[in-house]
């Protein structure tokens, strides 16, 4: 008896070693090139000219984010970029809920017609073109409300919440009506509190989707003011690029590449949704869990 | 029953709504206010001399590339614009798929530049575009004065009418003149070039040996590069003929002498002489390597474009300098055919038929197409930006040009000439020494006199959406793959077997219907040019 539990252990042991072992390498081989991004946006134009590999900043210069940061319009690009983000994904998460908490009473009027609407769009969408018709009649083109206003409601965002609601006994509901609580106040108080993992992780998918998208940019808003920050270094990276094609001040030795900029650019796009992202995971792993064990 | 009845009284209500809010907006934007000519038009002075309206216009004008700078009016260029011709400009950037939206919307701007003068949208501008013509004679003759009569008439629809006008459109007449800069040259490294004793590169032989010489004396180096060379920089650098005797369109491809050097180059390759990098860099990898001097020899187009490398290079390794030698040359006794910017041009500009002011357009048209407009967007005004020498050489004030070297920046945004460049011309840039760099005088006037006009190939595809025209792009993928792999293939069979495939793609592709469109296509370029 005792001889076969130190057989198992030697066995997991050898099991751990591996895994482990895999474990490292799978990592390194996903961190190794962000890491790399990461260094050489910190390298002066020179030394990115030669090229290779690095793990560490050959010749430090911080001349790509001057030049990221150079314009004073990225602040405001910045600012944008966070409002549209905060507000879409706060308005995004309370409208879904809203509706999800409707739907997810049996006795709603009307429920299968709304479903049937609902499940249309999830899989037909009207197009671009209808859509710009359809944005410019509600005069949301040059508006900061194009951000928010169309990305209110997802129908299987409301699915997912549906879901979670459902889960909630409907006695905490019945002993609350009991006490005098209206719709709004169980939906407010009881609710919502007790679905934060399913919140936060729908906030997060909205809010990073929110942060990356420029295509809404690129076709609805000329005003560069109200350019997020995507959108702003985009234009930032392409004019990088047209400098040389326009053949000006090149009798300076450049401090910075193109790739530099990009680099650079790739650390300042990406850097505050990554630093979100530890804040959300607690709520974000037991939402993921959703509805993965049945009762 | 009484609740489905109000639920579909409801329905239609909603209906009724939306269509409301959608017919109310586009009616409003149909009734566009148009122009007024309160000018008396005068065949000699341009109207927007004449033009004394007091209230600004506004114009729109959209631009179809993400890159343009949207700035107006706050820089030297733009506020002088604004100033001379009462006029606000409210620039919009986007791509194709915002051109779409825009169209498909009905939101059509004052003015449109694209950038491909064969496109769908530039063959059927009838139906959305104004004729340049028309607008001349209504609102503003002098504009046939400024405008170049051979652009107009090369962008001439079936209909007989031209309705837009490009940029950077060289004429038979700039072609001529010796005004027009070469753009292509073979550049080899100053310090190479010495080590290896100067040698001829003309011939075959001549050549693979000089490229074996950099290859032992400089290990760290790529004796030659970059990938881009090989295609029709190759064929122009050593004269491949544009035509055939009679006329017709030439596979030039497929010619004898230009093979011959491609298989020169299969020998380099086999010898160490070219890097596998060379056909994968992208332009930022090719800069790169530029600035850093890794190639020691290239053959390069596009001077102008790669000069803030080569001068980067130039000025961070004083005396290593790029240098224009005699490269490859025919082993025929063909004299180079150096390619420029055709007749085509770059950028087309059109005034759309949803112009609110097309008088105030065609005005802006002229006023950037004329001496004054052109010489403004290029170097300023006389005495305030940029003084005239002796023999007539155009050059910035002093704090100016230092401006330009040493803030680049600061210049763009405070000046901006050199920038503004819709209606631009070579013709300009060459009365200055000061919009060349340093480091690519010598490139450009090695090819002096070595510049032939390539309009007659110019625009000669068969037209989009035909099966011909897919048939030619796929024919083009197909080619740039093999001659990737002629160059490098590791013996002779190898690079034959790639040849023969090729021709037997072009005989499985409907070549033969492709070449006799595109001499139909010639022949209709040569009667454009006159040349009948």
């Amino acid at each position: 008896m005792k001889r076969k539990i130190v057989k198992e252990d030697v066995d997991s042991q050898v099991f751990n070693f591996f895994n482990i072992l895999l474990m490292i390498i799978f990592t390194a081989i996903i961190i190794i090139p962000i890491w790399n991004v990461l260094i050489s946006s910190f390298s002066s134009g020179k030394s990115l000219a030669e090229g290779g590999f690095a793990l560490w900043p050959r010749d430090f210069s911080l001349e790509n984010y001057r030049a990221v940061f150079r314009d004073d319009s990225i602040w405001q690009a910045f600012f944008i970029s966070v409002a549209k983000t905060v507000i879409g994904a706060t308005t995004h998460v309370l409208f879904c809920a809203m509706v999800a908490y409707g739907y997810s009473k049996k006795h709603l009027k009307g429920r299968k017609l709304y479903s049937a609407i609902g499940i249309v769009t999830m899989f037909f969408s009207g197009g671009m073109v209808p859509t710009y018709l359809l944005m410019k009649s509600l005069g949301l083109l040059d508006s900061f409300w194009v951000y928010i206003i169309p990305a209110l409601l997802s129908f299987f965002d409301v699915i997912i919440l549906m879901n979670f609601f459902r889960s909630i006994p409907d006695s905490l509901e019945d002993s609350a009506k009991i006490d005098g609580a209206g719709d709004w106040k169980i939906f407010m108080k009881i609710y919502l509190p007790l679905s934060k993992p399913a919140l936060a992780t729908i906030a997060l998918f909205n809010g990073v989707g929110q942060w990356n998208d420029f295509f809404t940019t690129k076709l609805y808003i000329t005003n560069k003011a109200l350019y997020p920050l995507q959108m702003k270094i985009y234009e930032i990276i392409v004019q990088s690029q047209t400098h040389t094609m326009q053949n000006i001040g090149a009798s300076v030795v450049l401090e910075t590449t193109a790739k530099g900029v990009q680099l650079a650019t790739i650390v300042v796009t990406t850097l505050p949704i990554i630093l979100i992202y530890p804040l959300l995971q607690k709520h974000f792993l037991s939402g993921m869990m959703l509805g993965a064990v049945k009762e | 029953m009484m609740r489905i009845k109000s639920f579909l009284n409801a329905g239609f209500l909603l209906l009724l709504a939306l269509s409301l809010v959608l017919t109310g907006c586009t009616s409003k934007s149909s009734s566009a206010v148009k122009g007024n000519t309160d000018y008396k038009l005068d065949k000699n002075t341009p109207a927007w001399k004449l033009d004394k309206t007091k209230k600004t216009t506004t114009l729109t004008w959209y631009v179809n590339a993400d890159w343009w700078n949207t700035d107006y009016g706050h820089d030297f260029v733009t506020k002088q614009i604004k100033k001379d011709l009462n006029l606000d400009i409210k620039f919009i950037t986007g791509d194709d798929t915002k051109l779409n939206a825009l169209f498909s919307s009905g939101q059509i701007p004052d003015i449109i530049s694209i950038f491909d003068a064969n496109s769908q949208m530039a063959q059927k501008a009838n139906t959305w575009a104004l004729p340049l013509d028309d607008l001349a004679k209504k609102y503003d003759p002098y504009f046939n004065k400024v405008a170049s009569k051979e652009t107009m008439d090369w962008h001439k629809l079936s209909d007989g009418k031209t309705y837009g006008y490009s940029n950077y459109s060289n004429t038979k007449a700039d072609y001529d003149s010796g005004i027009i800069p070469s753009t292509t040259a073979f550049v080899i490294r100053k310090d190479v070039y010495d080590a290896i004793g100067k040698p001829e590169m003309k011939t075959p032989e001549q050549f693979v040996s000089a490229m074996e010489k950099i290859k032992t004396q400089f290990p760290k180096l790529i004796p030659f590069g970059p990938g881009e060379a090989f295609g029709e920089i190759l064929q122009d650098y050593i004269g491949v003929p544009l035509q055939t005797d009679s006329g017709e369109f030439y596979n030039r491809n497929l010619d004898e002498d230009y093979l011959t050097w491609i298989k020169t180059f299969n020998t380099v390759y086999r010898n160490g002489g070219i890097s596998d990098d060379s056909f994968a860099d992208d332009d930022t990898a090719l800069s790169d390597k530029i600035k850093s001097g890794k190639y020691a020899s290239m053959l390069i187009s596009g001077i102008p474009q790669k000069g803030s490398d080569l001068q980067t290079f130039m000025t961070s390794n004083p005396g290593k300098e790029y240098i224009a030698v005699d490269g490859p040359q025919s082993t025929v006794g063909h004299e180079p055919t150096l390619s420029q910017s055709g007749i085509t041009g770059w950028m087309m500009n059109y005034i759309t038929k949803k112009c609110k002011n097309p008088a105030k357009a065609m005005q802006l048209f002229t006023y950037l197409l004329s001496e004054k407009g052109e010489t403004l967007t290029t170097f300023g005004i006389e005495g305030q930006t940029y003084t005239v020498n002796a023999d007539g050489k155009y050059s910035f004030t002093p704090e100016l040009k230092e401006m330009r070297q040493k803030n680049p920046e600061q210049f763009k945004k405070e000046y901006r000439m050199g920038e503004f460049f819709f209606f631009g011309h070579d013709k300009y840039n060459a009365l200055s020494d000061d919009t060349a760099l340093e480091a690519t005088k010598q490139l450009t006037a090695w090819g002096k006199g070595k510049l032939k006009p390539h309009f007659i190939l110019e625009g000669i595809d068969p037209d989009q959406g035909t099966p011909e025209a897919r048939a030619v792009s796929e024919i083009q993928t197909y080619w740039d793959s093999s001659l990737v792999k002629m160059v490098r293939a590791k013996n002779d069979q190898q690079f034959d077997k790639v040849l023969d495939s090729y021709k037997s793609f072009l005989k499985q592709n409907n070549w033969d219907k492709i070449t006799k469109i595109r001499s139909e296509k010639m022949a209709e370029n040569r009667k454009k040019l006159g040349q009948d």
